[in-house]
This record gives structure tokens, C-alpha cells and sequence, in this order.
């Protein structure tokens, strides 16, 4: 046995093993990824490095052994700088995109390809499920959205992008047409209230999200009846009411109490502050103000991602904050501002909603549509009229037409995870010209995509320790190295045994089982 | 023989284990020029070497080539004395001239494959071109078309009859006498008519023979003695009453056998000679500028003892001249702790760069119970701009290997390697013949000299990887795999070469120890400083009158070196820097040219010492570029396995990049300095950790340089994207710049100044070379 030094605490642990299993026994985590237990050593990653202060070096935990006079520390700023930066040059050689751009493109960062390939295989309620996930009302968006999410399609590179909008539609439709239509998980209530004033899509949105969270949420509406602009600004030949009526019924049915033809005043702040924990302002545009809000021509002046306005405990949201009357806007500021409540109330920093760290590429070119093209169906968009949704046929071949562009393994990817939790920022060296992307599908069932790999080699070693019949190797050297199968043989799969183990100790999303699509 | 039978064959000569890979690799390649795939798949059907492992080691080493060639290849030398020499414009010369297209390096005949080579050790002929087996020199622009023609020339000379004088029979030798047309118009042809003239005097029995253009048109005349039976020797800067002398130091008339020597040698010896030509083919490898003695003040000769005196595989006359005498010392009367004791007391450093001490290193294996152990010795010279091992290795074969039998008997190492560059055929082919000598006259194998110890050494050629100079990745490659270095501890000492405990000394450390042992720890230790004891030999090159391989005593300063040993900068221009210890070293101004050079004191001022390159560079050398240089190399030669060394060297590639394309902000730098920071810090072996040492000793002494760059500007005028040519009113109208220029950017206009159209210029800088008015300005 030695000992050794681990953040300042005397570690104790067999001689021979290394810095990680010795700390990792000690319940000190660090972080790691071209590191995988039973095999061979072969750090490459650097994500795993820590300081030894006796000596003042970054070493790699994985594959160094403990040694008596080491003192070493796993967390120190020269340790996280060390694996920020490793982060961001392997960022840099990443060329991927962890979400698609249509779910970037959607104010309410709905997972659309998710949608997409449930809706293909049929799974209509799981698909309503996703959708629901980030969009209260649905049907309603279905009718009236704007699509921001279909100019950022990639399938308008090909021809024309997917009918992102109208497959939603189909979804919430299916869903309001059964006898009962889907309703999210309630919390057990926890005892606070938050008024909500307005009922448009940015109120009926917020309330939808607070509930979920145990909030009981009070409505107040000048109009008679709930909707807001939804309902008195939209006409009937575009949103049928009855839609809205049945959305909005899901939210009263999960527990919203609507106080209407009740106006709130200028100064009746004061006295809602007294009876509720938050309030939320989604007035939509309008010249009425409250006293003690600053407001820059016809909008109240917020935080951009937490809606928190000048007073504490008071946010605002919709086209009260930014005029245009866009419901998808106002929907996600619902849903926004539901995160930054919560976490207001419960004295956590406000961030509002949590993105996850996102890797992206921008635009196709021409040489790479073909590799995404082969994750679609051929075939033009499908239009149908305004009024009237798609059929069953026409919504799965629609469907089928999404090029699968985010990643398959953005739940899960290292590289992702670990960018995240220490702040690397992936354009710092990103070259002015990238990598093209490749997407090969010839060893199934495993989609290989070489932009994306980072170099590890565990896939390399496992197919050697298997005794792959081709495998894998590392091909060049250099910056310019990569993993490929050797004679690159089209007839052979090079991965007859190991297709899934391979897949499934990649640390990003290069090496990825095709068939998990449906998560 | 099809291709099956001839694998068979290569197969069989080479093993079947995974550890044959890269010398069947290599056979493949000398037999095809390139590696078929059918033949590999073969392999891997024949053998035991998988499909991942020959691909992955095929690709891995520069040497090979995955798609087929043309019927000749020409390489020119990127090292840094030739990058320095502007080589990168006679590479483009080349492409043009070849009509190669974009992406292809292959003419549209399959005649001639161009590629770029890192160093061919032949430093002070720089830029230096190698076509097959025949090396041109100071290759300018112009000198691609000469070389060109040379070869071709050559190809038909080859199969005319030669020019005769003498009978077959009872053939004394050949004389060649260059005759290209550099060499005409410096009067070859009254040289020739010497050699005739002295052949028929003293009634030799010689062949002569014309030769066209070698290349070196700045040495004409050239003359080449080949005594019938032994290596050739090669003469330049003839003059037609020097011939006589020549002759008679190496022929002597029929009937006389008395040996002259004495006062024709000495004439001979002045000339500028080069003793080690070897003149198998013509145009050999080994060419030099100078003999090494004509500028031997100042040095110590200890690795280099007798040089230009020896025959370097005359064993005979290595054992005269004490050869041999240290390893019966040490195996009669020295037991092996003692004689490690005297190595660490002597104070040796591992000569490879880090500066380990040697007896430390020997000690540790000497102590390790193992029942196998290795020793290589490590010449597998990477570094642009350095040629000490393979100098070495050359003219010292017995030194090397006497130090490592000498190393094998204290350390208890039971087997020897030889690991020497693919670049190096010439140092191969001598070792071979140097290690079978000693076998056959009992200083190697079974029972050495009678003394009941025993040892071999066998040779593994590298296969053109600068990584492989680190001493794990070598062992890598000896093992057969891609040389990616491992994390140390635990050392080779420990677990080296198929995990039997090891030894890695490189080259010229070995060729130290006879030295040691024959002259005392005392006389080894006056040479030298506190810390650093003994001589370096250094590669001088670059912007330098007296180029060549020197030895010199540690401690000694820069200034020495380039001033009194090199002769200074020649043309007039002023000296700027030298770069010390290549793509791990760094730049040292001339300001601190008093600087000694010792282990210590280089490391202070930002370089290394490296393995020995010592490259001067002028006012006329952009310190960028050079920063760049480096960097483009260690990034191509990085293993790829570690994420800083991997990607770090390339961004901060990028990074130069911009900045020698005027796109540079002041954000670059900072972000530069940065990575170079991290880059030392995060990679895990010596190539990335002193990846980023040319950034930053540049960035250290001539920052203006980079910020006068992202200012636009080139202040010496080589970044090709930051300047223009333009004509002066010096031009006469000889129209020589315009018959020149590759892309007609300067209209034909006799007699009136000429003038170069901005649109149309590639800056290939051909103009500025042929224009004798010196009217073609750089801004």
C-alpha cells in the first residue's frame, strides 16, 4: 500500500494502480473519455488530467500510476483550464451538430427530429409527448406558427424543408381527437401560488409549465374569455376556436384557475405581491403599465433569458416584452419564465431554462447532402391546405423526409457533457474552413461519422481484442489521423461482433447504433 | 516471378511475425515503388500481420506510399537549411516545369513523382534535390531545369559506351570528369585534356569517362576518381595543374609498388575533396561542400577522430589507430560496476537532446535482473537541418559499434539494434558491412575476443518518422507498430522492447565512449564546462561561408561557432539568429551570441541543444516563417495521438498562417502564445512538449517581427502573400527576367525597363535570380 496526497486528503491505495482508480475508490470523481476500464492504456484525451503540486505537472489520472510523493490535486483552476482548453481544441476538429438547427431555430427548442421519427414509426402519442414537452398548445401552434424552425430545415439545401409545422398539428390533432387527450405529470402541489396576468399563449404557456411543477397558477383576463390575442386577433379561418378551447381545457383540467373580465390596474401590484409568491406579466401589447415597471416604448424592460423584471419576484413575457405577436415566441417565454419562477423561489441562481452546450456547423454544402440525404426518404414536401391536416400517409412519408440532423448521441456524448460542465466554448479555434461531414452506414448496424470522433481509439483496441476479422484502425498520423477500416473494403463488414460494444463506449456520437432512433 | 511467388519470397526473407511488418513493408515498396493493395492483402493471408496493423503502419510512416509512383522520384529536401535557401520555391519550380495538375503529385507520363522530403542530411548544399538515387545541390530556380536535364542525360550515358582509354583488362579504375555546360564554361575541357595527358605519361590503365551536369555548378570543375575495387573520391573546384597530383595519390604506374603517400597526399589533401564518396552510383548520396579539414580551428575531434584520414571500413586501420583496444580494456580488466562508475564520472549526456546522464541510464539497466536485454542505439535522425548521425554512422561505423559492445558488457544487455533513418542508405549499407567485419574477426557474437561474453547487433531501418526518434516510439517501431510514443514510467530501462528492459543511446553518445575509456575520465572531463562535459557535434548550416559537420567543446560560444569555425555570414548580409536544436529548439539572437553552448544555458535563453542541427540565419530571414516552418513540420509530424499536440500544433499553425497572410490580429498572438503555453504543458512526450519552442523563443526576441506582420508587412520580404516584385530603373532591358518568368507576368520589351504585372505574378522570385542588374526589388 501507499500513500498518497488527493486535494489535500491522504489517499491510501495499492501500489500500481493509477491516479484515476485511486481516486475513483476514494469517491473523487474526475472526468474522462478515451479511458475504458480492461483495456490498455492510451491517453490521448487529456480530459482526465490532474496537477501534481509536488511537481508542478498536469498529468493524465488514467494511465499514471500513484506515487508516494505525489500531491495531487483534481479540481484546481490550472486543472479546469487545462481541461477547458483540451475541450475546446477537440471542439475545434468536431465538426457536428449536437441538436438539429430546426430545434435550435424553434423559440421553444422543441426536439422536432425526435417527433419526426416517432411520427415514422407510428408512435403518434409518444410523438404528442415530445411535442408537449416544450409546447403547451400545440394544435393551436399547428395552425398559426410561423415555422422559424422550417427555414432552418436542412432539407431546403436538398429541395424543400420537411412540413415541420403541419406534422405537429397532425400530432396534437390525433391527440385532442381521442377521449382522453394527454396531460403532463403534476408535482404534489408545493403550497405556493403565482398570478399570472393575461391569458394569451404567453400566460396559457407559463401556467401550463408552473403547474407541472406543483404551482398553483391564477389567471387574470380583462376579456371574457381566455386566449388572449389567440382569440381575438386570429381569425377564425386560421384557428378554428374550437382548438383553442380544447387546449386550453387541458391546462383549466390540470388545475389553472381563470379569474376573467377582471383587469388588472397600474397599481395593483402591491396588493398581488402580497397574496402571491411571483407574478407574471404577459399582457401582450398593450400602453397599460404598472407602477414601479420600466417600460421602453410599448414594452417592459427584462433580463433576456429569465423575464425578470426591475421588481424581484415579478416577470414578464410575450408580446409584452417584444411586440410582434408571434404565439411560438410567447409560448417559449411561458415555459422560460416557469424555469425562472422556480428557481427564483427557491433561491437558486436565476438562469431561466437550461440549454445544454450545443456544437453546430452551419450550413451543407453541396458534397455533403448526399450523406445526410441517405437518413431520408426521397420525395417534395407535402403541402396540405390550411384547414385541413395531413393524412396518415401523407404525415408518415412527410416525416420520413427528415435528414435525422441532430446527433444520436446528444444525451450521452462526453464531449458534450464535460463541454458543458466546464464552459468551453466551441468556435474558439474552430478553423475559417471545416472538415466536410460524413455519415457511413456500411458496417451495421453502427452509423459511423468520422467528423465527429475525437480519437480515442477504444473502438480500435476493441475490435483488435475481439479479433475483428477487419476492424479498425488508426489510418495517417497527425492532425490529420483518423479511425477507418483497413482497405475500406465495401463488401466486408469490419464490425461482425463488436458493432455494439463499439457503439456503445464511443465517447461522442462518431460511432452510433442506428436502431436506437427511437430512444 | 508473379506477384505471388515474389511475396513468397519477400515473406520469407523478412518473418511472418507481427514484428517483420515494416521490412516487408519496405521490400514491397523497393520492388513496386509503392504498396499495392493486392500485395498487402497477400500479406495478411500469408501471415500473421492483421489487416488493421499493416494499414495502420503502412500509413503511419512517411516512407510509404499507398498509391503508385512515377518511374523516378524526386524528392526535394524541405530541411531547414534548405527551407532557409528558399527550397519551397524550387519545389513549385518543379510542379510547374513537371505540369503536375492540382492534388497530384504524379506527371501525366507516370515519368516522375514529386515529393517533398524532411532532411537529407546534405545541409550545406542547400536546397538540395534528390532525383532516384542522384543528388543536386544548390538547386536554384534555374538549377531545376539543369537537374532535369542532368538526369535525363545521365539515363542515356548509362547506356552509351564509355569513353575509353585503357584496356579491359587489368583495369586500374575510372575517372569521371564533369562536363555539363557550367562545368565546360569553368574549363572541365583542359581538365580533361589533363587527365589524358597524365594517364598516357605514366602509362595507366584507366577508363575515362565525360559526364554531363552534376548540379553543383558552383564547385566546377568536378572531378571523380574511382580506383578500380574501392570507394570513390570526389574533387570539385579543379584546376588543370592540380590533376597530376590527383592522379598519383591514387594510382600508381604498372610495376610500382612502393606506396605514395607522404608529399602527394598532403597536395591532394588541400583540395576540396571529400573522402567518403562513395561512388557505387553515380551522383551518390554522400556529397559534401567542403572537406571537414579545411576549417578545423577551434574543434575537439572526439566522435570525429581521424577524420578525413580513415577509411571508414577499413578495419585494419581502426585497429592501428587504437580500435578496439577500449572494449579488451574493458572486457580483460574494467568489471562492468566499475566501468559504470567511470561513465558516470566522466559526466556523459545522452547526446539525442534531453541530456540524461549516460551512466545514470546505463546503471538503471544494469540493475535490472532481466534475462533479455537491448540496447539500440538510436540514429534515427529527424530533425530538419541536422546530419551528425548520419555523418557518423558513416565515416565512424566501428567508433559506434565498439561503444555499444562496450555499453552491452557493462549493462548485461544480451542483443543490439541498429535503428538508422530509410534516408540514410549509404549509413545502412556501411553499418551492414561494418557489423559483418566484426563478426568475421570475432568482435562480435558468440565469445567476443575470446572473453567468453557475447552479443549482436542486427539493423532495423526506419521507415521516415520524426517521432520515432523518441526513444518509446522507437521501440514501437521495432515491435512492428505505428510509432506512437508510451507514457514514462515506466522507462524502456524498466520495460523496453517486448517488454524486456532496455537500453536507447543515441549515436554519437555511443561513438564518445572509447574515448573515455582510452584517454581517461580526466582528459574527457578537460573538455567541456562544470556541467556539461565533453565535445557536441554540431551540423553548421544555413547562412554560413564554412558549412559542415564540426565538433566542438561544450561550453563553447554561438559567436565561435558562426564566426570563427563558419567563417561568418557570407554576401555581406548580417547575422541574425541561429537556430539551435530544430523543431524542439529555438531561436538565439545574435545578441546573445556569446551565449556557451552547454545543456543549461541554451534552455535559459529559449532553445535546446537538441541533437545537433545548428542552422545560421541572416537579415535576410523572416522569423515568422521560420516559427511557421517549424510548427508546419512538428504538426505533419505529430503522432496524432494526444489532444494538445494533435490539434494544439495545428491551431497554432492556423494561427501562423494568418499571420504570414497579413489576416494576423493582435487577438492571434495572444491566442498563440496561449496554446504554445498549453501545448508544452498538456502533451505527454518531448515532441509536443518542445512542439511550441521555435513560437515562442521567436515570439521572445523579434515580437516586432509578428507585429509588423499583422501590420501588413514582411520586414524581410520572404512572406510570399504580404509582398510584391517590381523592377527599378537599374534594369537594362536584357529581357532575361521576361524569357524567365513561368507566367508571362513581365512582357517581352528589349532595352526598355521592364515591368511585372501584379495580376499575373506568382512570386516565384524567378525574375529577381537571373536578373544581372539586380533591378528586381522586393517590398
Amino acid at each position: 500500500m501507499i500513500q498518497f496526497r488527493i486535494n489535500g486528503k491522504i489517499i491510501e491505495t495499492v501500489e500500481g494502480k493509477t491516479i484515476l482508480e485511486a481516486a475513483s475508490a476514494a469517491g473523487i470523481k474526475i472526468p474522462a473519455m478515451c479511458f475504458l476500464e480492461d483495456q490498455d492504456h492510451f491517453p490521448s484525451c487529456m480530459i482526465c488530467v490532474v496537477h501534481n503540486a509536488a511537481e508542478r505537472k498536469l498529468l493524465p489520472s488514467c494511465s499514471t500510476r500513484a506515487e508516494a510523493s505525489m500531491d495531487i490535486y483534481t479540481d484546481d483552476e490550472e486543472v479546469l483550464e487545462a481541461r477547458k482548453t483540451a475541450l475546446e481544441l477537440l471542439l475545434s476538429d468536431h465538426v457536428g451538430d449536437c441538436e438539429a438547427p430546426c430545434q435550435t431555430n424553434c423559440p421553444a427548442y422543441m426536439d422536432i427530429p425526435l417527433m419526426n421519427r416517432l411520427l415514422v414509426a407510428g408512435k403518434i402519442n409518444e410523438a404528442l409527448q415530445i411535442v408537449k414537452r416544450d409546447i403547451a398548445l400545440p394544435a393551436v401552434l399547428g395552425r398559426i406558427c410561423p415555422a422559424p424552425c422550417e427555414r432552418a430545415c436542412r432539407r431546403r439545401d436538398v429541395d424543400e424543408s420537411v412540413s415541420i409545422c403541419h406534422l405537429k398539428r397532425y400530432a396534437a390533432d390525433f391527440d385532442l381527437s381521442q377521449p382522453t387527450p394527454f396531460q403532463p405529470g403534476i408535482a404534489r402541489p408545493n403550497g405556493r401560488s403565482i398570478a399570472i396576468i393575461g391569458t394569451g399563449p404567453a400566460g396559457l404557456s407559463a401556467a401550463y409549465f408552473l403547474i407541472q411543477k406543483g404551482y398553483r397558477c391564477v389567471l387574470y383576463d380583462k376579456d371574457p374569455l381566455p386566449g388572449g390575442a389567440l382569440r381575438y386577433a386570429v381569425p377564425d379561418e386560421r384557428l378554428d376556436k374550437k382548438v383553442l378551447d380544447q387546449e386550453i381545457g387541458i391546462i383549466r383540467k390540470m388545475g389553472a384557475e381563470f379569474i376573467m373580465q377582471h383587469e388588472i390596474k397600474e397599481d395593483a401590484l402591491p396588493g398581488l405581491q402580497a397574496v402571491f409568491d411571483c407574478i407574471i406579466i404577459g399582457t401582450g401589447e398593450s400602453d397599460a403599465g404598472f407602477i414601479g415597471l420600466q417600460k421602453r416604448s410599448r414594452s417592459f424592460i427584462t433580463e433576456r433569458n429569465t423575464h425578470q423584471t426591475s421588481l424581484p419576484g415579478i416577470f414578464a413575457i410575450g408580446s409584452a416584452i417584444k411586440p410582434g405577436r408571434v404565439a411560438v415566441r410567447a409560448v417559449a417565454h411561458g415555459k422560460e419564465a416557469a424555469y425562472s419562477v422556480d428557481q427564483f423561489l427557491n433561491n437558486e441562481v436565476v438562469r431561466g431554462e437550461n440549454r445544454m452546450f450545443n456544437s453546430r456547423f452551419g450550413r451543407l454544402t453541396s458534397d455533403e447532402i448526399p450523406e445526410y440525404r441517405a437518413e431520408s426518404v426521397n420525395g417534395p414536401r407535402i403541402i396540405t391546405e390550411n384547414l385541413q391536416g395531413f393524412s396518415p400517409e401523407e404525415m408518415q412519408k412527410e416525416a420520413a423526409r427528415c435528414m435525422h440532423c441532430d446527433c444520436r448521441k446528444k444525451d450521452i456524448c462526453k464531449l458534450r457533457i464535460y463541454s458543458e460542465n466546464y464552459g468551453a466554448v466551441q468556435k474558439r479555434y474552430f478553423p475559417a474552413e471545416r472538415k466536410p461531414v460524413r455519415k457511413i452506414f456500411k458496417n451495421k448496424p453502427v452509423v459511423y461519422e468520422p467528423e465527429k470522433c475525437i480519437k480515442c481509439g477504444i473502438c480500435v483496441r476493441i475490435t483488435s481484442k475481439y479479433k475483428e476479422k477487419l476492424g479498425l484502425t488508426f489510418i495517417g498520423k497527425g492532425f490529420d489521423v483518423e479511425v477507418g477500416v483497413p482497405f475500406d473494403q465495401a463488401d466486408l463488414n469490419a464490425l461482425e461482433k463488436t458493432a455494439a460494444l463499439c457503439a456503445e463506449n464511443c465517447p461522442t456520437g462518431a460511432l452510433a447504433l442506428k436502431e436506437n432512433d427511437n430512444d | 516471378m508473379d506477384q505471388n511467388q515474389e511475396l513468397e519470397k519477400i515473406i520469407l526473407e523478412n518473418g511472418r511475425e507481427q514484428k517483420a511488418v515494416i521490412p516487408i513493408l519496405q521490400s514491397i515498396q523497393s520492388r513496386y515503388n509503392y504498396l499495392p493493395e493486392e500485395a498487402l492483402k497477400l500479406v495478411c493471408e500469408k501471415t500473421d500481420i492483421t489487416p488493421d496493423l499493416i494499414l495502420g503502419v503502412a500509413s503511419f510512416y512517411n516512407h510509404f506510399r499507398l498509391s503508385p509512383a512515377g518511374k523516378h522520384i524526386i524528392k526535394v529536401c524541405t530541411g531547414t537549411a534548405c527551407h532557409v535557401k528558399r527550397s519551397e520555391l524550387v519545389h513549385d519550380e518543379f510542379s510547374r516545369t513537371l505540369g503536375l495538375e492540382k492534388g497530384s503529385n504524379t506527371d501525366k507520363n507516370g515519368k516522375y513523382t514529386l515529393e517533398k522530403v524532411n532532411c537529407l542530411g546534405c545541409c550545406t548544399l542547400a536546397p538540395v534535390v534528390l532525383i532516384d538515387d542522384v543528388t543536386y545541390g544548390h538547386v536554384d530556380i534555374e538549377g531545376v531545369h539543369h537537374a532535369l536535364r542532368s538526369f535525363e542525360q545521365e539515363k542515356i550515358n548509362k547506356n552509351k559506351k564509355s569513353l575509353t582509354v585503357g584496356r579491359e583488362k587489368d583495369l586500374q579504375g575510372e575517372i569521371r570528369v564533369g562536363l555539363g555546360s557550367c562545368c565546360v564554361a569553368s574549363g572541365s575541357e583542359e581538365v580533361r585534356k589533363s587527365v589524358e595527358d597524365s594517364v598516357s605519361t605514366h602509362g595507366l590503365n584507366i577508363r575515362l569517362k565525360q559526364v554531363g551536369c552534376v548540379g553543383m555548378c558552383h564547385q566546377v570543375p568536378l572531378l571523380e576518381i574511382i580506383p578500380e575495387g574501392k570507394d570513390a573520391v570526389f574533387y570539385a573546384n579543379v584546376r588543370s595543374e592540380n590533376v597530376n597530383a590527383i592522379l598519383k595519390k591514387h594510382f600508381r604506374p604498372p610495376g610500382f609498388w612502393r606506396r605514395i603517400k607522404t608529399s602527394i597526399f598532403d597536395l591532394a589533401g588541400d583540395l576540396q575533396t571529400d573522402q567518403n564518396w562513395d561512388g557505387i552510383e553515380r551522383y551518390e548520396l554522400d556529397v559534401r561542400e567542403k572537406h571537414v579539414s579545411t576549417f578545423l580551428g577551434g574543434q575537439v575531434p572526439i566522435v570525429t577522430k581521424y577524420r578525413g584520414a580513415i577509411d571508414p571500413l577499413d578495419l585494419e586501420e581502426y585497429i592501428e589507430r587504437e580500435g578496439f583496444r577500449a572494449l579488451r580494456k574493458c572486457l580483460q580488466e574494467i568489471p562492468s560496476d566499475e566501468l559504470i562508475g567511470l561513465i558516470i564520472r566522466s559526466g556523459l549526456q545522452g547526446r539525442g537532446g534531453a541530456g540524461f546522464p549516460t551512466g545514470e541510464k546505463w546503471k538503471r539497466l544494469r540493475n535490472n535482473p532481466g534475462r533479455i536485454k537491448y540496447i539500440i542505439c538510436n540514429g534515427d535522425e529527424g530533425d530538419p537541418g541536422a546530419f551528425m548521425d548520419r555523418m557518423i554512422l558513416e565515416s565512424y561505423p566501428y567508433r559506434i559499434i565498439e561503444g555499444m559492445i562496450i555499453a552491452a558488457w557493462a549493462t548485461g544487455a544480451t542483443e543490439g539494434y541498429f535503428y538508422i533513418r530509410a534516408e540514410y542508405p549509404l549509413a545502412v549499407r556501411r553499418i551492414r558491412e561494418a557489423l559483418q567485419r566484426c563478426r568475421q574477426h570475432g568482435f562480435l557474437g558468440e565469445n567476443i575476443d575470446g572473453s567468453g561474453f557475447s552479443f549482436d547487433i542486427r539493423i532495423f531501418e526506419g521507415a521516415g518518422a520524426f517521432i520515432c526518434g523518441e526513444e518509446t516510439a522507437l521501440i514501437s517501431s521495432i515491435e512492428g507498430n505505428r510509432g506512437i510514443p508510451k507514457l514514462r514510467p515506466p522507462f524502456p530501462t524498466e520495460k523496453g522492447l517486448w517488454n524486456n528492459p532496455t537500453l536507447v543511446n543515441n549515436t554519437e553518445t555511443l561513438a564518445q565512449i572509447t574515448y573515455i575509456i582510452n584517454q581517461g575520465v580526466g582528459s574527457y572531463r578537460q573538455h567541456g564546462t562544470e556541467k556539461s562535459k565533453g565535445t557536441k557535434v554540431f551540423a553548421l548550416a544555413g547562412k554560413v561561408v564554412r558549412g559542415g559537420l564540426i565538433e566542438v567543446p561544450m561550453g563553447i560560444t554561438i559567436r565561435e561557432i558562426v564566426e570563427k569555425i563558419g567563417g561568418g555570414v557570407p554576401g555581406n548580409r548580417k547575422f541574425k539568429a541561429v537556430q539551435i536544436g530544430g523543431p524542439s529548439g529555438g531561436c538565439v539572437p545574435s545578441w546573445l551570441a556569446d551565449t556557451p553552448i552547454d545543456y543549461k544555458s541554451l534552455y535559459e535563453v529559449g532553445a535546446m541543444m537538441g541533437s545537433g542541427g545548428l542552422v545560421v540565419l541572416d537579415d535576410t530571414d523572416c522569423m515568422v516563417d521560420i516559427a511557421r516552418y517549424f510548427l508546419a513540420f512538428t504538426q505533419s509530424e505529430s503522432c496524432g495521438k494526444c489532444t494538445f499536440c494533435r490539434i494544439g500544433t495545428r491551431r497554432m499553425l492556423d494561427i501562423l498562417n494568418r499571420i504570414c497572410t497579413g489576416k494576423g490580429t493582435n487577438k492571434d498572438l495572444e491566442e498563440l502564445e496561449n496554446l504554445a503555453d498549453w501545448t508544452k504543458k498538456g502533451s505527454l512526450c518531448g515532441l509536443g512538449k518542445s512542439a511550441p519552442n521555435p513560437v515562442l523563443s521567436t515570439l521572445r526576441y523579434f515580437r516586432e517581427e509578428y507585429e509588423a506582420h499583422i501590420h501588413g508587412k514582411c520586414p524581410t520580404g520572404k512572406c510570399r502573400d504580404l509582398i510584391r516584385y517590381t523592377i527599378d530603373d537599374h534594369c537594362i532591358g536584357c529581357t532575361k527576367c521576361a524569357q524567365n518568368c513561368p507566367v508571362d507576368a513581365i512582357p517581352f520589351t528589349p532595352y526598355e525597363i521592364h515591368v511585372i504585372d501584379q495580376e499575373k505574378c506568382i512570386k516565384c522570385d524567378g525574375c529577381r535570380q537571373v536578373c544581372p542588374e539586380n533591378a528586381v526589388t522586393v517590398n
